[in-house]
């Protein structure tokens, strides 16, 4: 970088016809000169303001912050640790191009109540606007609370659960309400799920056989949150060892037979909104994704044939450049790690492509509209840190699953920011700034360190179970809302700007004959299946669970339950068997509070 | 006489991972010298026969799914049935306004909404912790 030296005596400006380079210690030293007086004229500024009280402030992580950033602070970077867009370490972002030619893909996270009224928004959220890559359509499903337990809705327990954060989604019948119509080998089909994850897919796989798709046609996601999601989830899950062991059983199974099929989502959002902090986020997802992939190696995968289809879903919270550093430090620690540790050379094997999700547990139940606001300055954000999809909450979630108008609205600010902004035309627009290319290398060398932590501990797996993870965590959650609680965080609405709250807002509320039209149609279903070839089936994957409880692994799991979803498993009969075969702890066992 | 240790039973629908608000609670309120079970429920009965067995003088449940209403009537009712009226049922997390007043006449004792700082449970339960039946 080049610059004309400015400044206002006249032994500047006479060296003004002088370039000189930013960087030349000659100039950092005058610079530095410069920034004293500067220090001089800020301290007595604050003085003013502040008098004798203390003045330091920081990131939401807590990363001491100076109140300006020149290039005495990145002088220490060495360049290539920044370099191009779409070269390695990517801090830069994945691709050359940035958004020039396609902006990141509307991938809105939905799914309610039964599966006709999910469809009607899938439907509704097309008309308006919502694009994933080259026209395409992403549909982002979420699962309700039922399906999420293995329960199929006559079970008692999925009674209050039936459609409630999600939709009833359990079988080839219920998919095919979803998805009548709809081009399976066009569309990206992103199954939210939590353990359901391999029952889930089998049901998929066996539906769209139905349509005439093969596995390999397929394109999308499935979550495989085995570790990511029961890490921090607080509730029932299998035993972590074997999570880690299933994680990796569908990666084999994908891998071998979904090429265009995205295996595994790291799950940093939920490890945020549990209460981590931006560094603790990108350690912890970092972590476990090494953890999956020591597993893959294991079982002999090459990291270049499964690396490139992992995905992360990262969250976007409320410290604008803190949580942009932080998606530049990730890309960074990742690349490194996955070519330098694992031996990865294929270039999207390095590459994080991030679903942002902007942060649910900053919005407010209190002046709901002003989550607007805030969603619109996270999608920002995160749009500056170069994502590839995302999903904002609409304004009314701190209450209820969103309305059609703030499902719609949710979907305008990304519209907004891609088509009315121009951001979208120069690539990285941040890189090189002082502070942000500061802050991203402060937040590789805190989430490094925490990285080593893990890695000293044993690794993932071992920093859950002893709870170490959890309790890092926790901590930050508590700082968080001892903040809040205190006013020392503001939240406008909740401690600061607080107002009566003038009107009520219409939330959206699932059918409440919900309940009753799944079991209906569950019964119905369920009686008109030839239950000796799926007695046979279940009889079969039983055996193939066990043995590879036993840790005799010869890959039958999926294929199986594939075949048991052909012959009409729901997923509460495939949940129950992995419960039952591969052991389901409570939540008492692995998350104590 | 040797004053009892408040306890409390904290619990949350299982499958709804919304927990960050009461494992918080837990923590504040055992920091500030209360006995604090936690657990996940499937069926409601659970949360019922964990406050007669742990012999607990507070129920709080923390709800995030909009089915606290049914819940709250099967754990009011099984610890009617258990001669257990003095447990005090309380409740926080995503509470619409609009379930005041049927929260009030099922006979929940408390409800912390959105915006309910930790302080303002630790005071409640201060202050009605001398005698349990008035909790």
């Amino acid at each position: 970088m080049v610059v004309r030296a400015a400044g206002c005596t006249e032994e500047m400006i006479d060296r003004g016809h002088e370039e000189v380079n930013m960087f030349d210690p000659k100039v950092l030293e005058e610079d530095n000169e410069k920034k004293k007086s500067w220090t001089n004229e800020f301290g007595k500024v604050q003085k003013k303001f502040l008098g004798e009280r203390p003045y330091q402030p920081s990131t939401a992580s807590g990363i001491p912050l100076m109140p300006l950033y020149t290039p005495e602070d990145v002088k220490h970077i060495p360049y290539e640790e920044i370099g191009l867009p779409g070269f390695f370490p990517f801090a830069r972002g994945n691709y050359p191009m940035g958004y020039q030619f396609m902006s990141w893909a509307n991938q809105p996270v939905i799914g309610c109540g039964t599966p006709e009224e999910t469809r009607e928004r899938m439907d509704y959220l097309r008309e308006q606007g919502m694009t994933g890559y080259f026209g395409n359509t992403f549909y982002n499903l979420v699962y309700d609370l039922a399906t999420h337990g293995g329960f199929d809705p006559s079970d008692r327990a999925a009674e209050g659960r039936i459609g409630e954060c999600g939709m009833s989604v359990y079988s080839i019948p219920t998919m095919e309400i979803l998805f009548k119509d709809i081009p399976l080998d066009r569309t990206n089909v992103v199954h939210i799920t939590m353990n359901q994850t391999m029952p889930i897919l089998a049901i998929y796989l066996a539906y769209a056989e139905m349509r005439g798709y093969s596995p390999d046609q397929l394109r999308g996601n499935t979550m495989n949150w085995y570790h990511t999601y029961n890490v921090v989830s607080g509730l029932a899950t299998f035993p972590p060892e074997m999570c880690d062991r299933l994680a990796a059983e569908l990666i084999w199974f994908c891998t071998k037979n979904m090429p265009r099929w995205n295996t595994t989502n790291l799950f940093g959002y939920g490890i945020e909104e549990a209460g981590a902090n931006a560094y603790e986020e990108v350690a912890v997802i970092v972590s476990a994704g090494m953890s999956i992939t020591r597993r893959c190696m294991e079982q002999g995968l090459k990291p270049d044939e499964f690396l490139p289809r992992f995905g992360f879903q990262i969250g976007q919270g409320n410290d604008f450049f803190e949580e942009i550093a932080k998606i530049r430090a990730l890309r960074k620690i990742w690349a490194k790690t996955n070519c330098h540790q694992f031996g990865a050379r294929n270039p999207q094997s390095m590459q994080v492509r991030i679903h942002t999700h902007t942060s649910g547990a900053m919005l407010t139940a209190q002046q709901p509209l002003v989550n607007l606001i805030r969603t619109t300055l996270q999608a920002l954000g995160a749009a500056l840190s170069g994502v590839q999809a995302m999903e904002i909450p609409g304004y009314d979630e701190a209450l209820a699953i969103p309305s059609e108008e703030s499902a719609r609205l949710a979907l305008r600010i990304q519209q907004v920011i891609a088509e009315e902004t121009n951001i979208t035309k120069v690539t990285d627009p941040l890189g090189g700034s002082y502070y942000m290319e500061w802050l991203t290398a402060e937040i590789e060398r805190k989430a490094m360190e925490l990285i080593e932590k893990i890695e000293e501990q044993g690794g993932f797996i071992k920093a859950w179970e002893s709870g170490f993870i959890r309790s890092v965590v926790e901590r930050s959650a508590r700082k968080w809302k001892e903040e809040v609680d205190s006013g020392n965080r503001v939240v406008i609405g909740v401690n600061k700007y607080r107002m009566e709250e003038e009107k009520k807002m219409p939330l959206y509320k699932i059918n409440p004959e919900t309940a009753r039209i799944q079991k209906e149609g569950e019964i119905a279903y369920k009686k008109n299946r030839d239950q000796a070839k799926l007695d046979k089936a279940l009889k079969d994957l039983e055996e193939s669970l066990t043995h590879f409880r036993q840790g005799d692994n010869d890959h039958s799991i999926m294929p199986i339950m594939i075949e048991a979803a052909r012959c009409g498993a729901t997923n509460g009969e495939l949940m129950s068997l992995m419960k039952n075969t591969l052991g389901w702890l409570s939540s008492a066992v692995v998350a104590p509070c | 006489m040797e004053e009892k240790t408040i306890r409390i039973l904290l619990t949350k629908a299982e499958q709804d991972c919304h927990d960050r608000g009461v494992r918080y609670i837990a923590t504040k309120l055992r920091e500030a010298g209360y006995e604090v079970i936690y657990t996940n429920f499937l069926y409601p009965e659970e949360i019922v026969n964990t406050a007669v067995q742990e012999d607990v003088d507070v129920v709080g449940l923390s709800s995030s799914t909009l089915g606290h209403l049914t819940v709250l009537r099967h754990v009011i009712d099984g610890l009617r049935l258990e001669g257990r009226e003095d447990v005090a049922v309380i409740v926080g997390g995503i509470v619409p306004d609009d379930d005041r007043e049927a929260l009030a006449s099922l006979g929940v004792r408390g409800v912390f909404g959105p915006g309910s700082t930790a302080d303002e449970l630790l005071g409640y339960i201060k202050q009605n912790a001398n005698d349990r039946n008035t909790l």
